[in-house]
C-alpha cells in the first residue's frame, strides 16, 4: 500500500519558448526514431516483424490449434465415443456418433467424430475434458476453406497420422503435474478401422447380446 | 418495522436500516444482508431511496455502478417476478451497497427513472428497457441500446427461447427525433452528420449522431449495439466454466482481467481458496494485461490525431506481452487461461525470467513516446484542454478506472477494496486534477509503471514451486494422471464435465479494477451447473455514456481524440 501521486506535474501546464517553437523538438523526436531505425538496420534478425508466410512464428508446446484425435499402438481411436468433449464445447462445435466397438475391451468407438472449425473458438476445453488421452492439439493454425462444408473435420482429418508431429509440432495437451507434459510420441502406423470382430464372435457363440447403439447426440443437455 | 424483531444483520447493514429508519421512507424499505448489504424497495419508493441515498451525509452512496434486471420466472420462492437490482458505491465512505426494487406487476414491470439523481443510470435503464421490458417513466430517452430496433420482444426474460432471430433492414434503423427534424434553412453551417458506425476513428462499431455548426458539435448521440451478441444470454444456457472463453471476448485487449472478475465471483460463492502460488501468476498476467490494453489505447488514440510511430513503439510490448500469454495458455488474444479453482495448467518453467525480462524491455518503449509525445506541441494542442471532465461530472456520469482518476478522484478497486495480494504491494494511484485528455494519457502512462512495480513485487513473491489449483475436486478437474488411473477421480471428473459446478443458490456482485474501471460481474445461482443469471458491468459502458455530453462544445477533431482516451472497447460495451 502507499499513496497517490498526481500525474499532472509530469507534464507542465505551458511549453518553453523553444517547445514551442516547435523544430526543436522535431529534431529530439527524429532522434529517437532514427535510433530505432538504425537499431532495426543493424540488428535484423531481432527486428519483431516476420515475414509470413515465408517465415514462421514459433509458437509454444502449449499452442492450440488443429485437434488431432490420438491413436492405440495398433492404430485404433483412443477415442471411447464418452460425450464428454462435445459436453464441455462451450461453441458447442463437436458432434460425436458412437458405435459399438468390435473388441470388448473398448465397448465404444466414434462412427462419426465431426469438428465444425468455423463455430470452434480453440479453448481447450476439450483437450481438459477427454478421460482417454484420445484428442490434443497442434500447432497447426492455418485453417482456411473455401467453403462451409470443408470446415467441418470428420476423423478422415483429425486423425493423427504418421509424421504429422513433425510437420506441425504438437500444442496444448493433457497436463501431468510435477513433470511437465506427456513426452510427445509419434504416431507409428497408419490409421485402421477398428476391431478384429471379437464381438461378431461371441454373438455366434450366444454370449453376448446383441445391443442396438442409441441415435446420435446422447448424454448431453441439462 | 422495529429493529429488534430482525434477525441480526452485519454492522453495515444494521448502521444502513438504522439510518434509513430516520427518513420519509421508514417502513417502506427492507434491509436484508447477502453479500452486500441489500435494500429491497417498491418500485413508488426508489426515487426517494435513491436522492437519500446519494445525499444523505451517512450513507453518501455517489457513484451509480450498475442496474440490471433479473427475471425470477424459474426461481419461485423470490417475492416478485421481475426486480431491478442496482449497485451503488460510496466515494468517501468506500463501500458497497444493493438495492433490490421488486416489481410487482409482472404484465407491465415499470420502476420510475433515477436519471435526475444519477445521470449514469442512464444507458443502464434503456439497457433493463430493452432486454427485461421494464418501463422507465421520466426517462429522457428510452430506447432499445444493445438489441436492434427491430427486434421483437425482451432477449433475457426466462420466457424468450434464446437462438431467435430478428431482420434487420436499414430503413429500420432509428435516427434521434432532433436529427430527423429540420434545421432553419438560413444558417447554411449546420448539419447533422453520421461519425460511425465503421469509422477507422471509433475502434469498434460505434455510431456517433451529431449536429454541427460549422465544425462544432452542438448535439449528439451515440448509438451502440453493432457488437452485440447476447453474452447475458449465453451464459444463461452454458455451465460456469463454459462461459470462461466468452469473457475472453468482453474485453478482447485485456482479456486475461476479465476472466479473472468473472471466476472469482464463482470462487466466492463457492468459498473456494485459490493457492497463494495461483492468485500471484493471475496478478502478474493480469497487470501485464493492463499494461498492454493501456498500450492499445494510448497507441491508438496517437493514430487518431495522426502520431503513427508511437504506436509501433506500444505495440512491441503488446507483442511480447503476447509471446509470454502464449507460452503460458496457448493462445495470444483469448486466453482462456483461468479456470473458476485456479488455472487452466501450471505456468512453464521459465516463467519468472521471462517476466524479469519483458519488465526490462517494457520501460525503455514509454520513455520513448514520452519523448515523443509530452512536450509535442502538436500533441498537448490536440489534448490539452480538449474532453474536459471535471470531478462532480466524472462521478455523476458513474465513471470509474484512469477516466474517474484523470478527474481528480483516487479510486482504485486494488485500493479500496485489495483482492488478492494487491495489499501488500508498495504502488502508488496516479491522478490528475486536469480532466482533459492529456490527463487521461498521463495517468494510463504513469499506472503502466506502477504496473511494473507491482508485477516485479509479485514475482519477488511468487513461489518457485507448488499447486495453482484449490484441491477441492467438486471444483477443479483432478489432475490428468489420477483421471487416467483412479476410479475416484474419474467420477469426480465426469461429474464436473457432464453437470458442471454446483455453485450454492445465491448472489454475488464481485469487483476488481479492470484496464479502463471498476469491472463487476453479478452471478446469480439456482444451485445448478450454470448461473441463473449473469450481468457483467463494463466499465466503458458507463463512459461511453456520457461522450454524447463531453463532446458538445468541442470540435469534430476534438470527439476523435476524446473517444481515444475514453478506451471504448466494443466488445465489452455490447457484450
Amino acid at each position: 500500500m502507499s499513496g497517490v501521486i498526481d500525474v499532472s506535474k509530469g507534464a507542465p501546464e505551458r511549453l518553453t519558448f523553444l517547445q514551442r517553437l516547435y523544430l526543436p523538438e522535431i529534431f529530439r523526436g527524429m532522434a529517437v526514431t532514427l535510433r530505432h531505425l538504425v537499431r532495426n538496420l543493424t540488428n535484423y534478425k531481432g527486428m519483431p516483424t516476420i515475414q509470413y508466410p515465408e517465415q514462421k512464428r514459433n509458437y509454444s508446446g502449449r499452442f492450440r490449434g488443429k485437434h488431432i484425435l490420438k491413436t492405440r499402438e495398433d492404430g485404433t481411436l483412443k477415442c471411447v465415443a464418452c460425450y464428454m468433449c462435445q459436453q464441455a464445447c462451450p461453441a458447442e462445435c463437436i458432434t460425436i456418433v458412437a458405435g459399438e466397438h468390435p473388441k470388448i475391451a473398448f465397448e465404444k468407438y466414434p462412427v462419426v467424430f465431426d469438428i465444425d472449425m468455423l463455430r470452434c473458438v480453440f479453448c481447450g476445453f476439450c483437450i481438459d475434458a477427454c478421460p482417454k488421452d484420445a484428442i490434443w492439439m497442434t500447432r497447426n493454425y492455418e485453417l482456411a476453406f473455401f467453403n462451409r462444408q470443408d470446415a467441418i473435420f470428420g476423423i478422415n482429418k483429425l486423425v493423427e497420422r504418421p509424421g504429422e508431429q513433425v510437420k506441425d509440432g504438437y500444442g496444448y495437451r493433457p497436463y501431468y503435474p510435477g513433470d511437465g507434459t506427456v513426452p510427445p510420441t509419434d504416431a507409428t502406423v497408419a490409421p485402421v478401422v477398428p476391431g478384429d470382430g471379437e464381438r461378431a464372435k461371441l454373438r455366434e457363440t450366444g454370449l453376448l447380446p446383441t445391443y442396438r447403439p442409441s441415435g446420435p447426440r446422447v448424454g448431453s443437455g441439462r | 418495522m422495529t429493529v429488534a424483531a430482525e434477525p441480526t444483520l452485519s454492522p453495515a447493514s444494521e448502521r444502513l436500516r438504522g439510518r434509513l429508519a430516520t427518513s420519509a421512507l421508514s417502513g417502506r424499505f427492507e434491509v436484508v444482508d447477502r453479500d452486500l448489504p441489500t435494500i429491497e424497495v417498491g418500485p413508488e419508493a426508489w426515487p426517494a431511496l435513491a436522492r437519500f441515498l446519494r445525499d444523505d451525509p451517512e450513507c453518501r452512496f455517489d457513484l451509480f455502478l450498475d442496474l440490471c434486471g433479473v427475471d425470477n420466472l424459474r426461481r419461485r420462492s423470490q417475492k416478485s417476478r421481475f426486480e431491478a437490482v442496482v449497485h451503488l458505491h460510496s466515494l468517501p465512505r468506500n463501500e458497497h451497497v444493493r438495492v433490490r426494487v421488486l416489481l410487482p406487476d409482472e404484465k407491465k414491470p415499470a420502476l420510475p427513472s433515477v436519471t435526475d439523481v444519477y445521470p449514469a443510470a442512464n444507458w443502464f435503464e434503456r439497457e433493463a428497457f430493452d432486454l427485461y421490458g421494464f418501463d422507465f417513466p421520466g426517462h429522457p430517452n428510452l430506447h432499445r441500446i444493445l438489441c436492434h430496433d427491430a427486434f421483437v420482444g425482451h432477449a433475457l426474460r426466462k420466457d424468450y427461447a434464446p437462438g431467435q432471430r430478428w431482420f434487420f433492414a436499414e430503413e429500420d434503423m432509428r435516427m434521434p427525433q432532433w436529427a430527423r427534424e429540420e434545421v432553419e434553412a438560413d444558417h447554411f453551417e449546420t448539419q447533422t452528420i453520421s461519425i460511425g458506425p465503421s469509422h477507422p476513428a471509433t475502434h469498434g462499431i460505434i455510431h456517433l449522431v451529431a449536429r454541427l455548426d460549422g465544425e462544432k458539435i452542438i448535439r449528439a448521440e451515440t448509438m451502440i449495439g453493432y457488437l452485440h451478441r447476447c453474452f447475458e444470454k449465453m451464459s444463461e444456457t452454458h455451465y460456469w466454466n463454459q462461459i470462461i472463453p466468452y469473457t475472453d471476448r468482453l474485453n478482447y485487449v485485456s482479456s486475461m482481467i476479465n476472466g479473472v472478475g468473472y471466476v472469482r465471483t464463482a470462487e466466492k460463492m463457492l468459498g473456494v481458496e485459490i493457492p497463494d502460488r495461483g492468485q500471484l501468476v493471475r496478478t502478474i498476467l493480469s497487470e501485464f494485461t493492463r499494461i498492454m490494453d493501456h498500450c492499445v489505447c494510448i497507441g491508438a488514440n496517437l493514430v487518431d490525431i495522426g502520431a503513427l510511430t508511437n504506436f509501433t513503439y506500444l505495440y512491441q510490448n503488446r507483442e511480447n506481452i503476447y509471446d509470454l500469454l502464449e507460452a503460458c495458455c496457448g493462445a495470444r488474444l483469448t486466453v482462456s487461461y483461468v479456470r473458476v479453482g485456479g488455472l487452466a495448467i501450471d505456468v512453464p518453467d521459465d516463467f519468472a525470467p521471462r517476466c524479469r525480462s519483458l519488465l526490462e524491455s517494457i520501460p525503455p518503449f514509454l520513455r520513448d513516446v514520452e519523448k515523443l509525445v509530452n512536450n509535442n506541441r502538436i500533441v498537448r494542442n490536440r489534448l490539452q484542454g480538449t474532453g474536459i471532465v471535471t470531478r462532480e461530472q466524472a462521478i455523476g456520469w458513474g465513471m470509474t478506472g484512469p477516466m474517474l482518476r484523470a478527474s481528480g478522484v483516487a479510486y482504485d478497486v486494488r485500493r479500496s477494496r485489495p483482492y488478492d495480494f494487491y495489499d501488500r504491494f508498495d504502488w502508488d494511484i496516479p491522478i490528475s486534477n486536469d480532466g482533459d485528455n492529456l490527463a487521461r494519457y498521463l495517468v494510463r502512462m504513469e499506472e503502466m509503471r506502477q504496473s511494473l512495480k507491482i508485477i516485479r513485487q509479485a514475482l519477488d513473491m511468487l513461489p518457485a514451486k507448488g499447486p495453482v489449483n484449490s484441491d477441492d475436486w467438486r471444483v477443479v478437474l483432478p489432475p490428468k494422471d489420477a483421471v487416467y488411473h483412479d476410479m475416484e477421480s474419474l467420477i469426480y471428473h465426469f461429474k464436473l464435465i457432464m453437470e458442471g459446478i454446483r455453485v450454492p443458490a445465491g448472489e454475488r456482485y464481485e469487483w476488481i479494477e479492470g484496464a479502463n474501471g471498476e469491472l463487476g460481474f453479478y452471478a446469480v445461482s439456482d444451485g445448478r451447473g450454470g448461473p441463473y443469471r449473469l450481468k457483467v458491468r463494463p466499465p466503458c459502458f458507463p463512459n461511453l455514456a456520457a461522450f454524447e455530453q463531453i463532446v458538445v462544445g468541442g470540435t469534430v477533431s476534438d470527439a476523435v481524440a476524446t473517444l481515444g482516451t475514453l478506451n471504448v472497447i466494443a466488445g465489452e460495451l455490447d457484450r
